[in-house]
């Protein structure tokens, strides 16, 4: 099953948004930040989407992506920024790098759950 | 109905004199006071409750002599150098013969029949800063929102915001954030009780943990994840995205002190206070949660500027925006 891989420096939001997940029967698998995320998506190719906040310790979102791609060589998977951040240069800096798409704090699952579903497929 | 957001701070009034007790009360009233009258033998307890004083008005007949007044107010100054005392003077006043250190414990003198030496000491100590309305209203309504997203089931009020010179830390659990800008430097606090949100959470329940070990690293995930959003949306909504940032880049130490629970940034500013009232309305428990914002490193309130952009294009948070 294509897996979904959460990273965020808060463990509450790495419960409710990966709980709130798998309770939809989604796979899913935590980070809790952008190092972290970028060895657990190196070393599991089932992942097919990252759901990941800007502001974390030791490495954070954006550049994690920036990672994702320049230094995984990771073309394909998609990734978006669930974070209290609303930026257009940050934003911008998103898009440069080939996220999918932005969604600021809090999170409402209900209103993403499917589009997440079909990233994830 | 009125935009003005009336900022309040309350003064400990420790005066036994009916008649100038009426005077102070008027001119609390008029200037945003909440006066809080003490008993003599309660001080040192009100003082060690109240975690959110401006100041501290003392009469000099509120002890038997002077002298006494001196201890107290020496008393007052050990536990709480941060807050001025202003000393009421009563007609044949003894403060002029007082040695000059002893003086010094006040920070100014006034006399019920002028007031203007207290209203001056209250502009100075107290309302030194200027806030404008968006900022405070703005914090607050975006940190109720913040914290209704964090707890769900609970309905969350605000009380009036009030400025203090407490260094007092409330709780046992503290988040501090930086807040950077070109028109501010300076960090937001929010404080809380670590039992409170256990208990009203039923936190102890959900981790399985009877002696509150794992619980309390939840309660600051918690607190983190609220200051996290109210930080964010401080900056969506204060801090433009081309503004230039810091003008300057000078720190100083923030100091904890643990066992006086009091930390100091520094400076000598009063700070903006939020107190806000988490009501379980099932239970009728309730957690507090006190927010300050201490603008201790810069502060230019003529450059602040609500971005009405960023209300106009927002994207409703929890939404979607795809590429």
């Amino acid at each position: 099953m294509a897996k979904i891989l959460v990273v965020d420096d808060s463990s509450t939001v790495r419960e409710e948004v990966g709980g709130f997940l798998k309770k939809n029967g989604l796979d899913v698998i935590t980070a809790v930040d952008g190092k972290d995320g970028l060895a657990k998506l190196k070393a599991d190719s089932g992942i097919k989407l990252v759901v990941s906040d800007v502001n974390m310790p030791n490495m954070d979102g954006l550049t994690m992506v920036e990672k994702i791609r320049s230094e995984l060589k990771n073309t394909t998977v998609n990734i978006i920024m669930l974070t209290t951040e609303s930026s257009p240069s940050m934003k911008e800096r998103g898009k440069a790098a080939g996220i999918k798409g932005w969604i600021v704090k809090p999170f409402k699952g209900e209103s993403v759950l499917e589009t997440f579903k079909k990233l994830s497929a | 109905m009125s935009n003005e957001v009336q900022l309040v701070s309350k003064v400990l009034v420790l005066d036994n004199c009916s008649k100038s007790f009426t005077s102070i009360k008027s001119f609390c009233t008029q200037h945003g006071l909440v006066g809080l009258k003490v008993k003599a033998i309660n001080v040192m307890d009100v003082l060690s409750s109240n975690v959110d004083l401006g100041a501290i008005l003392l009469a000099e007949s509120y002890c038997e002599s002077i002298d006494d007044v001196v201890e107290l107010a020496y008393k007052i100054y050990t536990v709480r150098p941060e807050l001025p005392i202003v000393l009421r003077k009563v007609s044949q006043s003894k403060f002029e013969q007082l040695p000059e250190k002893q003086r010094r414990l006040f920070c100014s003198t006034y006399v019920t029949e002028d007031m203007s030496t207290l209203e001056s000491v209250i502009d100075e100590y107290i309302f030194s800063l200027v806030y404008p309305n968006a900022l405070v209203r703005g914090i607050s309504e975006m940190t109720i929102s913040a914290l209704e997203t964090q707890f769900k089931h609970l309905t969350v009020n605000a009380e009036t915001p009030y400025i203090v010179r407490d260094r007092i830390i409330f709780g046992e659990v503290s988040s501090l954030i930086p807040l950077e800008s070109s028109w501010c430097r300076g960090y937001m606090m929010l404080q809380t009780e670590e039992r409170a949100i256990i208990d009203v959470l039923r936190l102890d329940e959900l981790t399985g943990d009877k002696d509150s070990s794992t619980a309390f690293r939840k309660v600051g995930d918690i607190l983190g994840e609220v200051t996290n959003l109210t930080w964010g949306g401080f900056r969506t909504r204060f801090i433009a995205d081309d503004d230039a940032g810091p003008r300057s880049t000078s720190e100083v130490p923030i100091v904890i002190n643990h066992h006086h629970k009091y930390i100091s940034f520094g400076s000598s500013n009063p700070q903006l206070c939020f107190k806000y009232i988490l009501i379980d309305d099932k239970t009728g428990d309730s957690i507090f949660i006190y927010q300050r914002f201490v603008f201790n490193l810069y502060w230019s309130p003529e450059d602040f500027k609500e971005i009405e952009t960023s209300i106009d294009e927002f994207v409703d948070s929890g939404e979607l925006e795809l590429f």
